[in-house]
This record gives C-alpha cells, structure tokens and sequence, in this order.
C-alpha cells in the first residue's frame, strides 16, 4: 500500500530518483529468472555472446540498446522461442532448455507481448483473450470470459469485447494483447518493443497499462526505446550492446551516471 | 444429333457418373495425401521437408499418362513376376484414384505449404507463447487463417483434377471419354458426341465453381 502511494506521488515527477519506492516490492531473496552464460546464434551471426543475469519476483527490468545489439533475441529465449545454442535459463527453478522439459508449461507461466501485436485476426477479442486458457483446459469458457471481461475492463476495452482485431487501432490492439497474455496469470510478463510499431498518440495508452501492471508487483522484462518510463517505472536498466550486456543498474545510475563509454555514447544519440 | 442424346443419352449420363465418382476418389485421397505432405514441408525437421519435397518433385516431373500406364500395368506386373505374388491385379477404379490422388495430392501440397506460409509467423509465436502446443497452434490460429487464402487455388486445383479424370480413359476405366469413343465408333458422329461430351463437362464445371465461389463468400464473411 505504502509502495503504491509512494509510486503515484512520484509519478507526477518522473525524473527525481524513482526507483527508491519500487525497490522496496522487489523481493531479492526469490530468484524468477537465472540466466548463466546464454550465446544465441543464427548460423554463423552470433547474437548473445555471453549473458548472465538473475531476475528477481517484482522487479520491472528494462533493457535498452542500440538495434541489432540482441535484446529481442535475449527475451524471446526466455521463454525459449528461440533455441539457446549455450548456457542455461533456469525459470523457477528449472532449466527450462532442457529436451525433457515440458516448454508448454512454462511458457503458460510467462506471457509475452510482441511488438506488432500478433493478435488473431479471425477471433473476436474475447476469444484471442480466451482461446489459451479454454483451449488448455485451465477455465471453464464462461470462468475464461469472466476473467476476459475483467481483463478487457482493466485495459479500457470492455465495449470492444466483440470486435475483430482489424478494426481497432495500434494502442487498442496492443492493450488487447496485453489481456490476452494475462488470461492465463503468468507471473512473468516479457514485452519486446510494445510500443515500436505504435502511433505517437497511442503510446502512452499501452504504457500507462503496463505502469498499473508493473504497480500491482509483476515481474516484467521490457524491450524499449521508452526512456521516460524506464527511468519512471524500472526498478533496473539493462544496457546491451553486440551481445552483451554493457552496464546495469537503478535507472539513475544508467541515465544520470553511466560508467561505461559505450552507454553515455548510447544515451547521447537517444537523449 | 436427336439419335445420339435419345440412344446414347443415358449412356453418356452414367459415364459421368463415373468420372464424378473417379473425380471423387481422387480428391479425397488427394486431399489426405497433400495435408500430410504439405504439413511435413512446414515441419522444423529437414527429413520431413525433403521427403515432402521429392515426393511434390517426382509427381510434378512425370506426366499423369505415364503414371497411370505404370500404377495400372507396372504394379501388377512388378507385384507378380518379380515380388512373386499369384493374381494380384488392380481394378481401373483403384489405379485411376490412386493416380489421381497422387497427381492432385502433390499440387495440393504445394497449395497447403504455400497457404500455411502466408501466415503472419508473429501468429505461431503468439499463439506457442500462450503456451499452446505446436499442433494446437496449427489447427486453432495458423490453419484457419491459412485456408482462407488456400480456397481458390484449392477450387482451382479441384477443377483441374475433374477435367484429367479424361486422361485415365487410356486404362480402360469406364469414364465419359472412354464411353464416349465407343459411342463414335458405333455411330461414326464425331461431331456431335464430342460436342455433347464438351458441353457435359463445361456444365458439371461451372456448377461446381459458382458453388465454390459461395463457399467462399461465406467463409470470408465477417472478415473485412
């Protein structure tokens, strides 16, 4: 509760160190995700060289870097849709590359929200929203499009249950997506690059859902060129370049005090 | 003319029947043939896509006459005197359907690998990071999206199959052409019967295709 007030209080001055309040919901002694020495290639390309990183429940991680430097690539192992070539991920607890791992299962734990939405064209929204968690058993169809109305409600789309996705614009799409990732309560969320594809209008929309998200204490990994809501909602920035990871730390320590020449020459160009 | 529809009329309406049920046999097992060889060239497994893909490459590379000449005769043939089996024969039925099939059962594939990879790949990672199995994925979010684009090669690919039904008259098979030869050898009236065998098919065609067209419609109703 405290943690919460504190958040609104600061969100109204988003450049004063932030990140104090939201350390507090970050609990260190729960690891969610343990990365060790994680390489990714595409044929010859090497795209992760060598990533290491434990993510902790509650935090709100957000990595940026210039194009090409991998951090797609980094959260899209994560929940393995692409194959490592080396190292381990270890969700809850379990190395979710292994051959005997049931990667299904998992992934019902971690939602994912895709840069061009990826929503179904031929299903209404409440069905994108409910397809997964009836299809897999996990809700009955009328608890499913229960939750799928709470969901829609808490995006602001509730009238738009009935559509089809052609029909609503970028930010609608995207929040859409957002539900539909949390029908089946992950408690992980990974966004890569939510509002890349949007109008400038719309982003602030699919933002501010994914600040209430990241208020309610999921753990979430987001992809982003969004640097005013990295430094208001992050609890850590990840900066990575040519397959690794350069520099990380609270969002004052990158954006403020930046070590590495590399990150300063980064924020520079992006700043 | 009057002589060939009164006379020979019923003849030639059975005869389509029997195109119509060869043309039937084709298409189902063609159509078995291509969702399992256009899925396999799909497939993340590359043992799978080059058997897929020598298989669409041998039956586009033969001439369907060729084919039929060796299922009908060559089979027989290899199952008796080399395999050493007594008696084993096919009827013109069996080897007709099994060439169409097969014929048809390559192109189809083709049409179903290129229908699947039209889709969006975004709809498979989408759909996979919800935590849906490979296969549900497929037949929930890929395959819907994906026949709606299939539809009309698919119609097409039927029409064509309907019309090289004719090309299996070589094995005998009581078909409208072959019924349709004797006809002219009795009563010497090319003229007429080939006339009437042509509108024939041109009527069963276009039935067919302004069916199809409705089918189509309504599947693409509600899309906009």
């Amino acid at each position: 509760m405290a943690a919460n007030k504190e958040k609104r209080k600061l969100s109204a001055s988003p450049a004063v160190t932030a990140p104090e309040a939201k350390r507090n919901m970050v609990n260190k002694e729960k690891v969610k995700i343990h990365v060790s020495h994680l390489k990714k290639s595409f044929g010859k390309l090497e795209v992760l060289k060598d990533i290491s990183n434990d993510i902790y429940e509650g935090e709100v991680v957000v990595i940026i870097g210039p194009s090409g430097s991998g951090k797609s690539t980094f959260l899209r192992c994560l929940n393995r849709l692409e194959d490592i070539t080396g190292g381990e991920v270890v969700v809850d607890g379990v190395d979710i590359t292994g051959k005997k791992v049931n990667i299904n299962r998992f992934r019902e734990n971690i939602g994912m929200v895709f840069q061009h939405f990826n929503l179904f064209p031929h299903m209404d929204v409440l069905r994108n929203i409910t397809l997964a968690p009836v299809d897999l058993k996990k809700m009955s169809k009328e608890e499913a499009q229960k939750k799928g109305m709470e969901l829609l409600e808490r995006v602001g789309l509730a009238e738009k249950a009935k559509v089809y996705p052609p029909q609503l614009s970028g930010g609608q799409k995207q929040r859409v997506a957002i539900a539909r990732a949390l029908a089946m309560n992950p408690d992980i969320m990974l966004f890569d690059e939510p509002t890349s594809a949007l109008d400038p209008e719309m982003v602030g929309e699919v933002l501010q859902v994914m600040k209430e998200l990241a208020g309610m204490g999921m753990t979430m990994l987001v992809v982003t060129h969004e640097i005013g809501f990295a430094r208001e909602v992050a609890s850590r920035v990840i900066f990575m370049d040519d397959g690794y990871i350069v520099e990380e730390g609270t969002p004052d320590e990158i954006f403020n005090h930046p070590k590495e020449p590399r990150t300063i020459d980064f924020l520079n160009k992006v700043l | 003319m009057a002589k060939i529809i009164t006379v020979y009329g019923p003849l030639l309406f059975r005869a389509m029947g029997q195109t119509l049920l060869l043309a039937l046999c084709g298409l189902f097992f063609a159509c078995i043939l291509g969702l399992i060889f256009g899925l396999m060239s799909v497939l993340k497994s590359r043992v799978c896509n080059v058997i897929a893909a020598v298989f669409v490459d041998v039956i586009r590379g033969v001439p369907m006459i060729v084919l039929a000449y060796f299922i009908y005769f060559g089979i027989p043939y290899f199952m008796n005197n080399i395999l050493g089996s007594r008696g084993f024969t096919l009827t013109a039925l069996q080897a007709g359907s099994a060439c169409l099939a097969l014929n048809c059962g390559a192109y189809m594939a083709e049409i179903i690998r290129a229908g699947i990879q039209s889709v969006d790949k975004g709809q498979m990672e989408a759909a996979r990071s919800l935590g849906l199995p490979y296969w549900r994925a497929m037949l929930r979010v890929v395959m819907p999206q994906a026949i709606r684009t299939m539809i009309p090669s698919i119609i097409n690919q039927f029409i064509i199959t309907l019309k090289d039904t004719s090309i299996l008259s070589v094995i005998g098979f009581p078909e409208l052409v072959n019924t349709a030869k004797n006809v002219v050898s009795i009563t010497y009236m090319s003229f007429q019967t080939w006339g009437i065998v042509a509108v024939m098919y041109l009527t069963v065609i276009t039935i067919l295709s302004r069916v199809a067209k409705i089918l189509e419609r309504r599947l693409n109703r509600g899309r906009e």
